[in-house]
């Protein structure tokens, strides 16, 4: 017995059992990437080698077109939680002479008490995506538009960059006692409302997301007004229009009042 | 060699052993392998049939996740395909309506993070994990309205995203399609 060599297709122990194993691996292949893939009722395989490379999880690009098309303009900005960080000071200075036009509305130092949106601090993903959505049609505004559109995209990071740059200044409103209205600090889960701070910046940032504290209560009112009507739609994918829509009128003026006497 | 015929007995015992331990551990794979494809077959497991990927940065900018392609679709052979996306923190549609008895397909992904799609009251429970498409075939077998809360913790808002599933008579679905191609039960 010990003079025969183990690992020898003569000795019957080694080559029934190497026989058996290699027979099951066959047959449960064949289960496996043949039978049931074939017998999947809703999928349709162009041939066995396309079943057998879908069962063992070759991916594939969903090449399905959208056979329905937007008949209103779609933000087109690729947002990423990374993008614009770390501006070089040449983008920030050239930012500055650019910033001089927009002055007007939103202050020298970006902070104004014009009703419209105070920029000083305002993070720079933010002002570069409404700009792009200015200048693409994706958001409508009689005065912004026309600036906008004269803007390169170069242009808009620069301005986006400066403006991040400048020190967010307290509003007149400033009121740090105002106890935060419910709709702020938990939002209302069973009515897919979450914490305003989980993407405003309180909490956490959702690239895209500006940050609330010291806006114009009338700004921010009017904008998740516009969002709740679907007036407003250059939020991507509706995430903030599922939000807005979804509060009650009260709920909103709370919101704005808040954020307006927040620093 | 005088000692082979000493063992022989011991031999024939050990092989005999041998034998009885091949042939239960061959069962036992054997009884796995049916196992698998009988739970394949019968879906009492769903596995994709594919693996189909799309880029969660860009889908809103083309492909069958663009904004307006998301809701339920009829489909030609009279099926219904329902697109829907998770982001944080809500999904897109933020109401599906579907039609009872009749086969449904539902094909979401992420925008971001991976997030979890699941329908109150079903089986329908599966991740949507950014980059990949889920695809599930399902069917309600009665009207009514599921909550479809993300299982899948995706941020400090998850527990804000809350979607909504309400199954309709397949007439009044139906009519609901003459005026809209994509449907939904948001606002
Ligand atoms: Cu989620």
């Amino acid at each position: 017995m010990s003079d025969r060599p183990l690992f020898s297709p003569r000795n019957p122990w080694f080559s029934i059992s190497v026989g058996v194993t290699a027979g099951i691996a066959v047959l449960s292949a064949i289960v496996g990437l043949v039978w049931l893939p074939l017998v999947q009722p809703n999928v349709k395989f162009s041939g066995l080698w396309d079943a057998i490379c879908s069962a063992a999880g070759v991916p594939r690009a969903a090449v399905r077109d959208a056979s329905l098309k937007p008949e209103f303009k779609t933000s087109g900005v690729v947002m990423t939680p990374q993008m614009l960080a770390g501006a070089d000071q040449v983008s920030i200075g050239r930012g500055a002479t650019l910033a001089q036009r927009c002055a007007i509305c939103h202050g020298p130092q970006g902070v104004s008490d014009a009703n419209s949106p105070n920029l000083a601090g305002q993070f720079a993903a933010v002002t570069y995506k409404e700009l792009n959505d200015f200048k693409s049609g994706a958001r409508a505004s009689v005065v912004m538009v026309p600036f906008a559109a004269a803007m390169s995209d170069r242009d808009m990071k620069d301005v986006a960059a400066y403006y991040a740059y400048l020190p967010r200044v307290p509003s007149n409103n400033l009121d740090v006692g105002r106890p935060a209205p419910a709709i702020v600090v938990t939002g209302a889960p069973m009515r897919n409302i979450p914490p305003c701070g989980s993407c405003h910046g309180d909490i956490d940032n959702k690239a895209g997301s500006p940050w609330l504290g010291g806006q114009s209560a009338v700004y921010i009112k009017a904008q998740l007004e516009a969002f709740a009507s679907g007036t407003r739609r250059n939020d991507i994918s509706e995430q903030m229009r599922n939000i807005a829509r979804q509060m009650t009128a009260e709920e909103i003026d709370q919101a704005a009042h808040f954020y307006e006497a927040q620093p | 060699m005088a000692t082979e015929t000493d063992h022989g007995p011991g031999e024939a015992v050990a092989a005999r052993i041998e034998r009885r331990w091949a042939t239960l551990s061959i069962v036992i794979v054997a009884l796995l392998v049916g196992m698998a494809a009988v739970i394949g077959i019968h879906r009492a497991t769903m596995p994709q049939a594919r693996v189909e990927t799309a880029d969660p940065k860009t889908l809103h900018l083309s492909g069958e996740f663009i904004e307006s392609n998301l809701g339920s679709a009829v489909e030609p052979d009279g099926s219904v395909t329902v697109r829907a996306i998770g982001q944080q923190y809500s999904f897109t549609p933020q109401c599906i309506v579907v039609p009872a008895e009749t086969p449904i397909t539902i094909r979401a992904t992420s925008a971001d993070v991976v997030h979890g799609f699941l329908i109150e009251g079903t089986n329908i429970n599966t991740m949507l994990v950014p980059g990949y498409v889920s695809d599930l075939p399902v069917r309600f077998s009665a009207p009514g309205e599921h909550v479809m809360p993300c299982q899948e913790f995706c941020g400090i808002g998850h527990q804000g995203m809350w979607g909504k599933v309400k199954v309709v008579d397949r007439t009044a679905f139906l009519n609901m399609t003459a005026a809209k191609r994509r449907l939904t039960c948001a606002d």
